[in-house]
């Protein structure tokens, strides 16, 4: 076991490094360098070169990358090339919001999907198990922008119209304005935006946690136990639920890193200042600092992630050796 | 044959499964007596129908078995509809879709007006009539026109990273799971590299590194960092075939590896490859629209659901709603309908799964 957690934490750190490596070679290969886009008619050719040499931009990437691979080694993301604030410092600011959003959303929609899911499955092929389904379709196939927009015509325009100005919620960001930062303002601006992320997860996990139910429910235990002459009630969800929520739970394990990466469009319509806003940014920007700490420190979590998930296994699982 | 009529009472559905694994044994201990033959066959309703093939081949079942699903068969046909308009439409409207009428910004939707049409005899009615069905937009261009063109594109994105994904995901995925080894090695450590990253910030980063995009960059970009699902796909298969006893069978007859991959193994293969390249389409649509949406796909003029909805967001508060309602419907209608036949496809060719 300590070997194999040696030996997979060592795969991790290289798999890291070759990422960092590929990711870093195709930023630099695209075609465009930093400070092209959005210039100012006004800036010098000269200027600009000489910016590029001072950050090495003009060497191939192949003699940047060790330089910023040593940084990395040593715990610096480096710079942004907007604002020469360190990496680090713009990632640590803006991670919190990405997951106090999505976080809250994740608990929303599974507090929703888990006992539909349920429900659907123990009551298969009722009228709430095919309107479940009908709507999870739906929902599968809806992108989130489309909500989102939806979302944002409905809660801020219409309802504003309906209601004649006194009810509505608010549009952009995370607070009134700076001088509100009571939890109740936080709140309400959180409406919008988790119940656009709340409805897309919803309908993948109910669908999940049905198909999970539904496989359960068939099994031989299962049957022994409705033989034996248990309630239902007992049957369902002290026996079955218990076994069909495991898949769901490594879901959603592997689904947490993403988390820091933030939800790009759903932060860009209701201009949340997460993670995402701010990769979308850099990306335009051709920030790659920025970018590569983005996608690093997401990397990063995922290898995490994926390795205590299947430590988590090998301790619940006794079958289950390395 | 004697047991004919025992054969003829059964409905053909479940024939194509259960035939593959104890065809051999059972054919071989019929093939003794003519009398013992029809004992086993009276016996055992499988048995007789084992011992002779049935004649309606697996691709027929399958066929049958989807038009028996009802709103798959129902999407196909939305499906076609929209790829038929999509492909036929705009040839006829030409330039239609960047023609801009500046004394008719913001038409409303469903406007009609009576038009006298002439009919051959010399006679003619009135029929209700629209100049633009589904409106103009603010700078009066038909809505209509600019839905068609924009399916265009979103529907070209999708079919052709998808078959990016099969070319560049079906090679790899076959050569690691037939030959193994380090091709097999590297391609799981590369699909490890490409799942850690987060995909559409990828996608963004390189897309907006273009610049302006075209059709070209854009589907290069998506195929090249989502072909890994079918590649992971195509590598299972091909380990479990490669095992297979026909596929030893194959070998031991001495045919080529050419023929047993192409011969043997890619046909065998190809039932869960169909269906994740189904589902993997409405996945690119959804994600060029969505690049479209923050200003990363095809630039304007040239319309395409995804862009259209990013222009047309800046009109929502003079209240032209429709203009974002039409490629905001066409998108959810299109990707549904797919997502429903990539489904009714994997129940009509594993009905195990069911």
């Amino acid at each position: 076991m300590t070997f194999y957690v040696i030996r997979r934490v060592f795969i991790g750190i290289l798999l890291l490094v070759f990422m960092s490596a590929a990711f870093f070679a195709l930023t630099r290969i695209t075609p465009g360098p930093p400070f092209s886009t959005g210039e100012n008619p006004r800036a010098h050719q000269e200027l600009i070169t000489r910016r590029l040499h001072n950050l090495g931009l003009d060497k191939p990437w192949y003699q940047q990358y060790p330089a910023y691979l040593n940084a990395l080694v040593h715990g610096s993301l480096g710079d942004s090339y907007v604002n020469d604030q360190p990496v680090s410092k713009l990632l640590m600011e803006r991670v919190p919001n990405s997951v106090l959003l999505l976080g809250v959303s994740l608990i929303v929609s599974l507090l929703i999907a888990i006992p539909l899911g349920v429900f659907a499955a123990t009551h298969q092929y009722s009228k709430l198990d095919t309107t479940t389904s009908v709507m999870s379709y739906v929902g599968i196939s809806v992108p989130a922008f489309v909500l989102g927009i939806f979302l944002l015509i409905a809660g801020a325009v219409w309802l504003r119209h309906l209601t004649g100005g006194s009810f509505y919620f608010p549009l952009f960001g995370m607070h009134t304005n700076a001088a509100t930062t009571d939890l109740g303002d936080l709140a309400w601006h959180m409406v919008l935006p988790v119940t656009s992320l709340s409805i897309l997860s919803i309908a993948g996990f109910s669908r999940f946690m049905r198909a999970s139910m539904l496989e359960v429910l068939h099994q031989d235990y299962v049957r022994t136990a409705k033989a034996k002459g248990l309630p239902a009630r007992a049957v369902n969800y002290k026996h079955a639920l218990r076994n069909a929520i495991l898949p769901i739970v490594t879901l959603v394990a592997l689904q947490t890193p993403q988390f820091v990466s933030g939800a790009i469009i759903t932060e860009g319509i209701f201009s949340w200042p997460g993670m995402g806003l701010l990769a979308f940014q850099a990306a335009l920007d051709r920030d790659y600092p920025v970018i590569l700490g983005v996608v690093m420190l997401t990397a990063a979590l995922t290898v995490l992630f994926n390795l205590f998930a299947d430590i988590a296994y090998a301790v619940v699982d006794p079958r289950i050796r390395y | 044959m004697a047991d004919q009529p025992l054969k003829e009472g059964r409905p053909p559905s479940t024939s194509g499964y259960t035939s593959v694994l104890g065809g051999a044994k059972v054919a071989g201990a019929l093939n003794a007596e003519g009398v013992l033959r029809r004992q086993a066959a009276s016996e055992d309703l499988v048995v007789a129908e084992l011992a002779e093939p049935s004649e309606v081949g697996f691709w027929r079942l399958a066929v049958a078995r989807f038009l028996h699903h009802r709103a798959a068969t129902a999407s196909l046909v939305i499906l076609v509809f929209i790829i038929v308009t999509a492909v036929i439409v705009p040839v006829f409207q030409r330039d239609l879709y960047r023609i801009q009428d500046y004394t008719h910004p913001y038409g409303a939707p469903f406007q009609f007006h009576s038009r006298v049409v002439a009919l051959p005899a010399g006679l003619s009615i009135p029929i209700p009539w629209s100049d633009h069905l589904f409106g103009t937009d603010g700078l009066g261009s038909d809505e209509m026109a600019r839905l068609i063109r924009g399916g265009r594109v979103s529907l070209t994105v999708g079919l052709l990273a998808m078959l990016g994904y099969i070319i560049i995901g079906g090679v790899l995925g076959a050569l690691a799971g037939y030959y193994g080894g380090w091709i097999d090695n590297a391609l799981m450590r590369m699909t490890d590299v490409i799942i850690a990253m987060p995909f559409i910030l990828v996608v963004i980063a390189v897309t907006a590194a273009f610049g302006g995009v075209s059709l070209t960059v854009l589907v290069v970009v998506i195929a090249l960092l989502g072909w890994f699902e079918i590649g992971r796909l195509m590598r299972a298969q091909f380990l479990v075939l490669r095992e297979s006893e026909f596929v030893q069978a194959a070998r031991a007859l001495g045919a080529s590896d050419f023929r047993i991959i192409f011969r043997h193994i890619i046909p065998n293969s190809l039932a869960p490859i169909i269906v994740s390249a189904t589902l993997g389409v409405s996945g690119i649509i959804l994600l060029e629209a969505a690049l479209g949406f923050l200003g990363l796909s095809i630039p304007p003029p040239e319309p395409s659901w995804g862009n259209m909805l990013s222009t047309y967001e800046e009109d929502v508060l003079r209240g032209t709603a429709y203009l974002i309602a039409f490629p905001a419907t066409a998108l959810v209608i299109t990707a549904l309908c797919i997502n429903l036949v990539g489904d009714g496809i994997r129940d009509a060719l594993d009905p195990r799964q069911r």
